[in-house]
């Protein structure tokens, strides 16, 4: 990650960034398409000021208002919650929570058990691959196997994805509803505790698993190699230990020890050993059946924080919001784009503002465009809401 | 809701009209009663509804059969039988739609006490939530016993009528449904179209092929359907009879006859505490009187300074049930995370969620500890050790750790044993005894009523000082489900 900066310029340059960068108008048609039939000022919106301080429960009527907002508190970070039947605030506690859009959070830090690269905070373009493959797989889901189509990607400042879905139906999705959704995707499953953390069974495979493994297998064996899974006896022992069948975990476990430190070559060797296996013991396999698909799931599918998913009124970070901490800007990016990103090329404010900074020209074209992919998604989700009411008014008419 | 309560009876329905109010075993309730009947036939048939509903919770609690299988099915009607409630036996046994005036008794019986029950149960949010598990169960498991042309009368009774897909658009996706539909003979099966939100059950397990918004359902699958349908009306005749609990009560003679139903299930919530347990001796308490899921919380967070939200929650609650004050809440937690953080860093973003969890912040419920069933049903993620460790830990884990701990290998093999079955609560219950060295073969519901019965045990041990009646304001008692405002994005 690049970048001279400091947290202490961010007073100064945040009402410069909000006035002249932050996409206000269409910021506020996303919000105000996105909580019909209740108006815009149902909305909750949260700041967080310098000193971590939070407010709650800010609404605004229009984009003036929402300008004169940012003008006045300068937010550090600004989050989003969720559509009241009337304009919430603070002292109010009877407001009921009527819509929000259907979100998902993955933050690479859940991948700190099995990426190699980095932990916690940090990312960098090997670990960034992970985000790529979580994308893909939950676009093609959301899209594919529940028919939604107002789908929003944010990068979330640091090290992360969110994904805001604006279609009314699942704008209106109750709890139980988020819970399945969110469960539906969620396949590995377990928490320090657990080494195995995906069991897929023993029966067919449901055609959206197959789906997702397919496009794991595009990036599993760069993934292999990047990482380096297998390398060291650390590693290979935290493999050993996704093994249930004992006779063949110490199999492998002879084979892969004793062979050169290369993951994808320990990996081939498993593959073979693993078969040999299966085709000797005969009808002894079905525990094991999906072990392959199991292993490369635990390795690479999404990671996805699905208390956020679950709950209607969880405060998610802003498209276009600054973090605070790395500067960086929340773009809007293209879910078939994802692989292209770099990370150093996503906009910051300090290059964004400052016109001799040497990154300066390719982060304001990247900022257009970012600018220009939330511009498409809302320009569709503006459509398809007034084909919905169309059709909704007609429906009324006919009875 | 419209009962007269009379003190008798002397009208005899007449079998006719039975006949056309009640033309099938299983219903939908969604007609309440309008017949007078007696206070004690009141009484009675609310009674045996409540055991009814609980031998269905014991059957997979205690008992820790699997829901809806054959054996758990066999358990609940044997069940019925004993406390001699045939007719419910014979309507849960196979559903259909003969006259007999037995049969039209029992669905008589049944249509009524459920409707007694959902004023019993509609006033708080904990009892509405057991009330509709129970009688979704029931109606699944009903629906699960009835006969081909039984469902086919259902069905037509209660005017459901779905078109299936046709043969060549079945044809295109046959693939799929086969991959997705965990069934045999998916091609002599007719597919249904329904929207995925319709059949979330079968979403969830990922049972159902998906495409476009839609999931495509065997007539098999279509309990699915009912059942969420039935739910969400359930769910909205509990909130409806809730406001109206007031005209109901007029009568003296129900309200307590109500409340004391509600009474004899709804058992302790521990959200108050009865005694002060000073944090100096959490060490001691944690290896003599936490169930394994409290003393694994509390062992990380010694080594780790710190935990995360799922077990900050399930700890901290648990905490304020055996009676830790929130200033000592408060110096507890901040002792350890300052080891790690800075105190201003804690101060703004934890100080406040323990606030909250003694009810001091936000919107002020006094929140009630985690059940056992509330705990082992969590999400338990990456980074996370909080749940129930017979649940979410791997066996070879949970036996070096007993072992760490010293317990005999006998006490071991019985408690791996009973987690390997799947029986959570049985093996906590093993742990329990060998913890304390006797057989008392406890059923554990509850993590804070673990630690009561230790203490019980213990009594004369450990120092106990009995609260003071403190002042305090009325809180009010909410779900805990309900916390899911409080969760700030922290992780950024
Ligand atoms: S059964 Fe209950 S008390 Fe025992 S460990 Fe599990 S959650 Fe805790
Ligand atoms: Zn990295």
């Amino acid at each position: 990650m690049v970048g001279h900066y400091d947290e202490n310029m961010l007073p100064e340059m945040l009402p410069i960034y909000y006035t002249r960068l932050f996409p206000q108008n269409i910021f506020c048609r996303w919000l105000t398409c996105g909580s019909y039939p209740q108006p815009l000022s149902n909305r909750e919106l949260s700041f967080t000021l310098a000193d971590d301080v939070y407010l709650r429960y800010l609404t605004i009527c229009n984009q003036k208002e929402l300008q004169t907002l940012l003008q006045k508190k300068c937010p550090h970070k600004l989050d989003i919650g969720a559509v009241y039947n009337t304009k919430p605030s603070i002292g109010r506690h009877d407001a009921v929570v009527l819509s929000r859009e259907l979100v998902f959070d993955i933050d690479l830090t859940d991948y700190d058990e099995v990426r190699t690269c980095c932990q916690e905070a940090k990312v960098c373009e090997k670990c960034w691959k992970f985000m790529i493959i979580a994308c893909e797989i939950i676009d093609r889901t959301l899209r594919e196997d529940f028919g939604f189509q107002s789908i929003l990607w944010v990068f979330s400042g640091r090290r992360g994805i969110h994904c805001w879905v604006s279609d009314y139906e699942a704008r209106t999705l109750d709890s139980p509803g988020r819970g399945a959704v969110a469960d539906y995707m969620c396949l590995i499953m377990g928490g320090d505790n657990q080494n195995k953390k995906v069991h897929l069974g023993s029966d067919n495979l449901h055609s959206s698993i197959r789906r997702a493994l397919t496009i794991i297998d595009k990036y599993f064996e760069q993934l292999l190699q990047e990482q380096e899974f297998l390398s060291t006896s650390d590693r290979l022992d935290k493999m050993l230990k996704m093994i249930p069948d004992e006779t063949l975990r110490s199999l492998v476990k002879k084979s892969l020890e004793s062979m050169p430190e290369a993951s994808l070559d320990r990996w081939n060797t498993f593959i073979n050993v693993y078969e040999n296996y299966c085709r000797e013991s005969g009808n002894n396999v079905r525990k094991i059946r999906y072990l392959v698909e199991e292993i490369k799931i635990q390795y690479s599918y999404p990671r996805l924080d699905v208390n956020v998913t679950k709950g209607f009124n969880h405060l998610l970070k802003s498209p276009f919001s600054i973090h605070p901490k790395t500067g960086k800007v929340s773009v809007v990016f293209k879910p078939n784009n994802a692989k292209n990103m770099k990370l150093d090329e996503i906009p910051s404010i300090y290059s964004l503002l400052d016109d001799s900074s040497p990154d300066h020209v390719q982060h304001e074209t990247n900022m257009r465009a970012a600018v220009k992919n939330f511009q498409e998604v809302v320009f569709s989700l503006e459509k398809s809401e007034a084909i919905r009411r169309k059709a909704d008014a007609n429906m009324s008419l006919e009875f | 809701m419209d009962l007269n309560i009379r003190r008798k009876s002397t009208k005899l329905p007449l079998t006719g009209s039975l006949v056309e109010t009640y033309p099938h075993d299983l219903q939908m309730y969604k007609i309440p009663p309008t017949e007078d009947i007696t206070l004690q036939e009141f009484e009675t048939l609310a009674l045996e509804r409540v055991t009814l509903l609980r031998s269905l919770a014991t059957a997979t609690t205690l008992k820790g059969l699997r829901v809806y299988s054959e054996e758990w099915t066999d358990y609940v009607i044997g069940e019925l039988r004993t406390q001699g409630l045939k007719y419910y036996a014979k309507l849960c046994e196979k559903s259909s739609c003969a006259t007999t005036e037995a049969d039209l008794q029992a669905r008589r019986k049944d249509h009524i006490a459920h409707f007694i029950l959902r004023l019993a149960y509609c006033r708080t949010e904990e009892l509405r939530r057991w009330f509709i598990a129970r009688e979704l169960e029931l109606f699944k498991m009903r629906f699960a016993t009835m006969r081909g042309e039984a469902v086919e009368t259902f069905f037509k009774l209660n005017n459901l009528c779905y078109t299936n897909i046709s043969d060549e658009e079945k044809s295109e996706i046959i693939h799929f449904l086969r991959e997705s539909t965990p069934h045999p003979n998916i091609e002599n099966m007719k597919f249904f179209k329904v929207k995925f939100f319709e059949v979330l059950d079968l979403v969830k397990m990922r049972k159902v092929y998906l495409s476009g918004g839609y999931a495509y359902i065997p007539h098999k699958d279509f309990i699915s359907v009912l059942s969420a349908q039935y739910r969400t009306q359930l769910k909205q005749s509990l909130a409806v009879a809730c406001h109206h609990l007031g005209e109901i009560e007029q009568d003296e003679r129900l309200v307590s006859l109500l409340k004391g139903l509600h009474q004899s299930y709804s058992g302790n919530d521990y959200s108050d505490a009865k005694a002060v347990i000073p944090i100096e001796t959490l060490d001691s308490l944690a290896v003599k009187s936490f169930p394994l899921c409290m003393r694994q919380l509390h062992d990380q967070l010694r080594v780790a300074h710190h935990l995360k939200h799922g077990g900050r929650l399930q700890y901290g609650l648990f905490l304020k049930g055996i009676g830790v004050t929130l200033e000592d809440s408060l110096r507890f937690w901040r002792e350890e995370f300052t080891k790690i953080m800075e105190l201003d860093k804690f101060e703004k973003q934890y100080a406040y969620n323990v606030r909250y969890n003694y009810g001091k912040e936000g919107s002020k419920r006094n929140y009630s500890p985690f059940s056992c069933l509330k705990i082992i049903n969590n999400t338990v993620g990456p980074g996370d050790c909080h749940g129930c460790p017979y649940r979410h830990c791997d066996v070879g884990i949970l036996k070096n750790r007993l072992q760490g701990y010293g317990f005999d290998a006998q006490a071991i093999g019985e408690i791996i044993d009973m987690t390997k079955k799947g029986h959570f609560q049985i093996a906590c219950s093993k742990y329990f005894d060998a913890a304390h060295h006797c057989d008392l073969g406890l059923g554990i519901n509850h993590p804070n009523q673990y630690f009561e019965e230790s203490q019980k045990i213990a009594k004369g041990d450990i120092k106990v000082e009995v609260k003071k009646e403190p002042k305090k304001a009325p809180i009010k008692k909410e779900a805990v489900d309900e916390l899911d405002e409080m969760d700030f994005d922290e992780a950024m």
